[in-house]
């Protein structure tokens, strides 16, 4: 083995490094999952892997298919410039996932520290995260593509179509996952202490909003008119010429999937080739650089920020709020400092926000003429409740469902106090359901003067909207104690899955069956003779009632199963 | 003050607490002592109201802390080992809503805070985050939200974890002086010098069952041996094997 002074040396001990860390993580997941002894997660995994089995079969079934009515009709299609597109798009993916998990690993992860103490190199650690992430991204490409794969070594009598895709999922990433962990150890001396978490998730937020919004304003499906297009290409992608360009990676990638899959063996090796020869060189570099570059200056090198002395800040909130009593006062102060002083909090506020704007700000011109043409009326003002009702599903599920998971390992505060679960959920229900029902009041009314039902439907629209925010969240406030997760360390894993889909299932009921009720009050004006108006209001009392019923049953089940729990 | 009647505590096939029965009275200043795993812990989260006791009761301030968990812990202090605070929320604003949770009235609640942020030479940093604060000012903090609310018993797990020599001996100095005004601590701890110093009377708890009560020098006639410190009191109590330790090593050596 080559001595570990020499570059090649680190760079191998880099892999051995790796691999070493891909099989920790792998017995950790093991033990979380099928040794955990634990019939929940147990059930969990089986389930998840049952799902995956459909879905390849699924994958499986309709690429056969294409297969099928390929050959019966054929297609002229570029396969080496669609394939090279689709690689192409695979580096967007590998972009936004490198980042996330480079920062991810340099900044959050405690292990680190753990590793850099070891005697290996520091390159070889580095490193050695590289291929962590590398074999993740193949493991995830195999994942979702590998029986659409086996159906075409199949179909083409060419098994090796899966042996070269998974060598060139292998070695695509490389570039990218080296690439952007320089660029990473050169941006984390720039973060403060304690700030990684935010920078992560800041970073997350905005490549999540700016695919988004690329994909809403240049995606052909959403546009009305796409990109010039190459001949050959189909109509409804995107094309980017430069895609399968000899001097890009996407283009050999490209090439050599495209020569296996016609069954040109010895050209998918040249370009396989081309693509091994480059990662490898540039893997070695990225890894002798990367050393260079931590141990040039590390992230301490920026000092925690120190807060102004207090009599230059203006202290507005001192845990009292008006009508309410100091410990729910406390509850809802403490938490409105939480969710808006930390960034991966102050995201799930802000978040659905930005979308509602991207959604209907964007479409605003044709949304408004085709609500407008129903004219005024209860219809109209039903109608303007949409954009609302997205927000509030958005804002009832992150705040709502985290509200109880929010206090974390800090819940013994809570615990040793002398308050009941009862008050302390009374507190979650107003931190959630305050702001929640201000920033659907506030789309609710825009969305009703915009579209101009008539001010009397309008403000019972509104009135609706506030009602079932605060019923919504509260009942989410409820899920949120059912499915409560206190050690969370990373405020993504905060919510329970299962919480999730309960209380998304719950609030498409709830909202559904507030609409159909409204639809039903109109039915029956026209029916009966009844004025719309008192029929609307009927409607409206039995959707609010209802919406209280179960909030109040979510708040005491919650109640009850924080009663159960050991909170030290 | 504070009193447990076959405190147990079980967690599946494992005993984490067996049948505990302590006697604390005001005034007192109460070391609870144990290895590793032995039921500390677990002993003063049951007390606190934390934890549920398998069995066994347990009345602090003379309150059944689970019949009436909400009235108790009006009356107690409870300072954690390795305190989780929240640290988004600057000292003060903990202490703040510390205090309202404890019912504290406002202005009192005010006055309490800067005293007791001076008392910690904590005033100056008051306003900042706590996820700026290092683990021995996370303990100072926590130890003040223990106090604002003027508690009768004050439970301290590992309380001087992470404190500098001096803000030991400040913590050592308030703790002795509130046990001056009739109220009860009792804390654990491993720092066997700091309970022979301060504690009126002490308790070893090994793998879950108390093994021994009493001030030092009732420890000393249970052993039958005056004159021994506290460590050789503890350690023959609960049975460290020196010897093995020094195969063990040796054998590392070769």
């Amino acid at each position: 083995m080559a001595s570990r002074s020499n570059p090649i040396g680190r760079v191998v001990a880099g892999l051995d490094v790796g691999l070493l860390l891909w099989r920790a993580q792998l017995k950790m997941f093991l033990n979380q999952t099928l040794r955990s002894r634990k019939p929940g997660r147990i059930a969990g995994t089986v389930v998840s892997a049952v799902v995956i089995l459909v879905a390849w079969s699924w994958e499986a079934i309709i690429t056969w298919a294409g297969v099928q009515a390929s050959q019966r009709a054929p297609v002229q299609i570029d396969t080496v410039h669609l394939l090279s597109l689709a690689f192409l798009v695979y580096t967007g993916v590998l972009v936004f996932s490198s980042l996330v998990f480079s920062l991810n690993a340099l900044l959050l992860n405690p292990d680190l520290d753990l590793l850099l103490a070891a005697p290996v190199p520091v390159e070889s650690v580095l490193a050695g995260r590289m291929v962590v992430q590398v074999l993740r991204l193949l493991l995830l490409s195999l994942v979702f593509t590998l029986p659409a794969l086996l159906v075409l070594a199949i179909a083409n009598h060419n098994l090796l179509i899966p042996l070269v895709f998974a060598a060139l999922y292998l070695l695509y990433p490389v570039f990218v996952v080296v690439i952007l962990s320089l660029l990473t150890l050169l941006l984390v001396r720039f973060i403060p202490v304690g700030r990684g978490r935010e920078i992560v998730t800041l970073f997350g937020v905005i490549l999540a909003l700016g695919i988004n919004l690329l994909n809403f304003l240049f995606n052909p499906a959403l546009r009305d008119s796409g990109f010039s297009r190459r001949p050959g290409v189909p109509p409804s992608l995107p094309d980017v010429p430069a895609a399968s360009a000899t001097w890009l990676p996407s283009g050999w990638a490209g090439r050599s999937a495209a020569a296996i899959l016609r069954g040109d063996w010895p050209a998918a090796a040249e370009w396989a080739l081309v693509l091994l020869a480059v990662s490898a060189a540039i893997f070695v570099a990225g890894t002798i650089l990367s050393g260079r570059l931590y141990l040039a200056g590390w992230i301490q090198a920026v000092p925690p920020r120190r807060r102004r002395p207090p009599a230059l800040r203006a202290r507005r909130l001192n845990g009292a709020l008006p009508l309410l009593s100091p410990v729910l006062a406390s509850i809802v102060v403490k938490d409105w400092r939480m969710r808006t002083r930390d960034l991966a909090q102050l995201v799930r506020f802000v978040t659905p926000v930005v979308f509602i704007f991207i959604i209907f700000g964007l479409r605003f011109g044709g949304l408004r003429g085709a609500v407008q043409s129903l004219g005024e009326g209860p219809a109209a003002a039903m109608v303007g409740l949409v954009p609302a009702w997205i927000l509030l599903f958005s804002l009832s599920i992150s705040l709502g469902l985290t509200a109880v998971s929010l206090e974390g390992k800090s819940i013994w505060v809570f615990g040793v106090s002398p308050n009941t679960t009862l008050r302390f959920l009374q507190g979650k229900c107003l931190s959630a359901a305050v702001p929640t029902a201000f920033l659907v009041a506030l789309v609710a009314l825009a969305a009703q003067i915009l579209i101009r039902p008539g001010w009397l439907w309008g403000a019972t629209a509104i009135l609706l909207a506030v009602a079932q925010a605060v019923t919504v969240t509260s009942l989410m406030v409820g899920i949120g104690a059912v499915f409560a997760r206190f050690d969370w360390t990373d405020a993504r894993r905060m919510l329970s899955p299962v919480g999730v889909v309960i209380g998304m299932g719950l609030f498409v009921m709830m909202t559904g069956g507030s609409a159909l009720l409204l639809a039903i009050s109109l039915a029956l004006a026209s029916a009966t003779g009844f004025s719309i108006f008192t029929t609307w209001l009927a409607a409206m009392t039995i959707s609010v009632g209802g919406a209280v019923v179960v909030a109040v049953l979510g708040v005491l089940i919650g109640n009850e199963r924080l009663r159960g729990l050991e909170l030290g | 003050m504070l009193s447990t009647r076959l405190l147990t505590k079980r967690y599946g096939s494992l005993t984490a607490v067996e049948d505990l029965d302590l006697e604390v009275e005001p005034g007192e200043l109460f070391g609870f002592l144990g290895p590793n795993g032995a039921g500390k812990t677990t002993t003063i989260k049951m007390l606190v109201g934390l934890l549920r006791p398998t069995s066994g009761t347990a009345r602090v301030a003379g309150i059944d802390i689970m019949a009436e968990p909400e009235r108790a812990k009006a009356r107690i202090g409870y300072v954690p080992d390795a305190a989780t605070l929240y640290d988004k929320l600057s000292a003060r604003e903990f202490l703040e809503f510390s205090g309202d949770l404890y019912h504290v009235e406002r202005r009192l609640r005010d006055r309490r805070i800067d005293a007791l942020l001076k008392l910690f030479d904590l005033d100056e940093r008051g306003n900042d985050f706590l996820s700026g604060y290092s683990r021995g000012m996370r303990q100072k903090v926590s130890l003040a939200a223990a106090l604002l609310h003027d508690p009768q018993v004050l439970f301290l797990d590992e309380p001087t974890v992470g404190l500098d020599p001096q803000s030991a001996r400040q913590m050592k100095d308030i703790l002795q002086d509130f046990c001056k005004e009739g109220k009860t601590v009792f804390f654990s701890t491993h720092i066997l010098e700091i309970a022979e110093r301060m504690c009126t009377r002490l308790a070893i708890i090994n793998r879950g069952r108390l093994v021994a009560m009493g001030s030092l020098q009732e420890l000393r006639h249970m052993v039958g041996q005056d004159g021994q410190s506290l460590e050789q009191i503890f350690l023959e109590l609960t049975g460290s094997r020196e010897e093995d330790v020094s195969a063990v090593l040796r054998g590392l050596e070769e």
